[in-house]
């Protein structure tokens, strides 16, 4: 068997893609992104647990990392160089606003506006919220298994969080993404659902449970798992808390070929900021797309496989029959 | 460059066969897909409604690269009356349909580059790809309605091209 081939130029692509793994922030352990193994994965379908953050823009790169020159001689010649510190920070704009893009391009928790209880008193990020239900047995990534009189509650477009109750723990709460680290213990038994990433959309209600439009970042519920209704999203200028989370940004060439930049760290460095454009460029003034943008820094794992220690993997898969 | 013009058209019209089997035209005594290309037909005194027309227009060449990139401009022309069921007051909607068959068509961006002279079909090694669409105002004709939309669409020169 032959083959034939062809000198490819530059990647031509269009947009660049972004997806996102939760870390585990109490054992500091990223997902990894495989290129050999799982390069060729469907845009639309990553492999497990990546989860797709959708198409974003202005995505920019910046090594930061410092290199020294050690000097000899008289005139003093460079000998050697080493590297003195490690930082590479990364900028984008999502194009969506979703519970996951707001949380990654805030600067600090990301709450989720539990709907609240009847003469609740006025809160900044959410009154005293409405009694949580239990998740029931059998229930699924798209399919929340409630008791009937529960179930009854929610309606088709409902958005519904989910997590355990809140019982006085300190640490990285929420799963299986972290979204807060608690350092006193405080009294408000939904905090973990004010807080966590597993939050779906309500396609359908029937008598056994809510059919989900998407599955939760968790996976099946957990046992003793609750469930309340959602009105939206909130995050503060302020806190001490940074989000975390392993990316991955795919740029597909017109050939085929592919650039992959995965991250396992990546951790917010500013506020939540947002950034206008406007729909008609030649009108100014007129209607303008608010975009969030994500300003992030990496931190260093260590690899395997030599014990160096690294904060971005850049791949390239080459178009077929293209020469290398 | 003609394996590229040719492979966009085959593409365009596999598509449109795909998403709207009843939008055909008979053609030299033939039904086909409604799309078909100006310059491999006879002359037109007049567009023919309800089809796509594939007008080549620009040719750019970049010489600088490890493979000569073509782009080459294709605008694609369509226009109705709307239905004679109708009495032609449904031309807009038949146009907006168009508008939306088009857009549907155009994507994915890029499809692999064939060598139609060859029988059967023979597949290159590269992909063709384009840009979004940039669609022209309507144009008003009486009771006839008319766009054009203008793709750039960009190829490798392969070896033995």
């Amino acid at each position: 068997m032959t083959a034939n081939w062809f000198t490819a130029p530059a990647p031509v692509a269009r947009r660049v893609r972004a997806y996102f793994a939760p870390v585990n922030r109490a054992a500091q352990t990223p997902v990894l992104f495989d290129p050999a193994e799982q390069g060729n994965f469907s845009l639309d379908a990553p492999p497990s647990p990546w989860i797709s953050l959708g198409w974003i823009q202005e995505f920019k790169r910046k090594p930061a990392s410092k290199t020294a020159a050690i000097m000899t001689g008289i005139p003093a010649a460079t000998l050697e160089q080493v590297r003195e510190t490690l930082e590479a920070q990364v900028t984008f704009e999502f194009l969506s606003w979703t519970k996951l893009t707001m949380a990654l391009a805030t600067g600090s928790q990301h709450m989720n506006l539990l709907a609240s209880a009847s003469s609740a008193t006025a809160a900044a990020d959410g009154a005293q919220a409405a009694p949580a239900v239990s998740v029931q047995g059998g229930s699924t990534a798209t399919f929340v298994a409630l008791a009937s009189a529960d179930a009854a509650r929610f309606t088709p477009g409902s958005i519904i969080a989910l997590d355990a109750d809140y019982t006085g723990q300190t640490g990285f709460v929420g799963s299986p993404v972290s979204g807060a680290y608690v350092r006193q213990a405080m009294a408000d038994v939904d905090y973990i659902r004010r807080v966590t990433f597993n939050v779906a959309l309500v396609s359908q209600v029937n008598p056994t449970g809510l059919t989900l439009a998407e599955p939760l970042a968790g996976g099946a519920p957990a046992a003793g798992t609750k469930l309340q209704s959602v009105t939206g999203f909130v995050d503060r200028e302020g806190g001490s808390f940074y989000q975390e989370w392993s990316a991955l940004f795919v740029m597909q060439g017109s050939q085929g070929e592919r650039i992959f930049f995965h991250y396992p760290r990546l951790q917010t460095i500013t506020g939540s900021e947002e950034v206008s454009a406007s729909l008609d460029k030649k009108q100014k003034s007129g209607l303008e797309r608010v975009l969030l943008k994500g300003q992030f820094m990496a931190l260093p794992v260590t690899d395997p496989l030599d014990g160096e220690r690294v904060l971005c993997y850049r791949s390239f898969l080459p178009a077929s029959n293209a020469l290398v | 460059m003609q394996n590229a013009k040719d492979s966009f058209y085959m593409a365009l019209r596999t598509r449109l066969a795909t998403l709207d089997p009843e939008r055909t035209i008979l053609l030299r005594g033939a039904v086909r897909p409604g799309i078909l290309v100006e310059e491999a037909e006879a002359p037109f005194n007049q567009l023919p409604n309800d089809v796509f027309v594939l007008r080549w227009l620009g040719l750019g060449a970049d010489l600088d690269l490890g493979s000569t990139m073509a782009a080459e401009e294709c605008e694609i022309v369509y226009q109705t009356c709307g239905t004679q069921s109708f009495g032609g007051l449904d031309r807009g909607r038949s146009l907006s349909a168009m508008d939306e068959e088009l857009v549907a068509i155009l994507q994915p961006f890029h499809t692999p580059k064939m060598n139609y002279t060859a029988t059967p079909p023979a597949a290159m090694l590269t992909q063709l790809f384009w840009d979004e669409p940039g669609f022209g105002p309507i144009l008003v004709e009486r009771d006839m309605l008319s766009r054009s939309a203008k793709v750039m669409v960009y190829s490798y020169q392969e070896q033995g091209e």
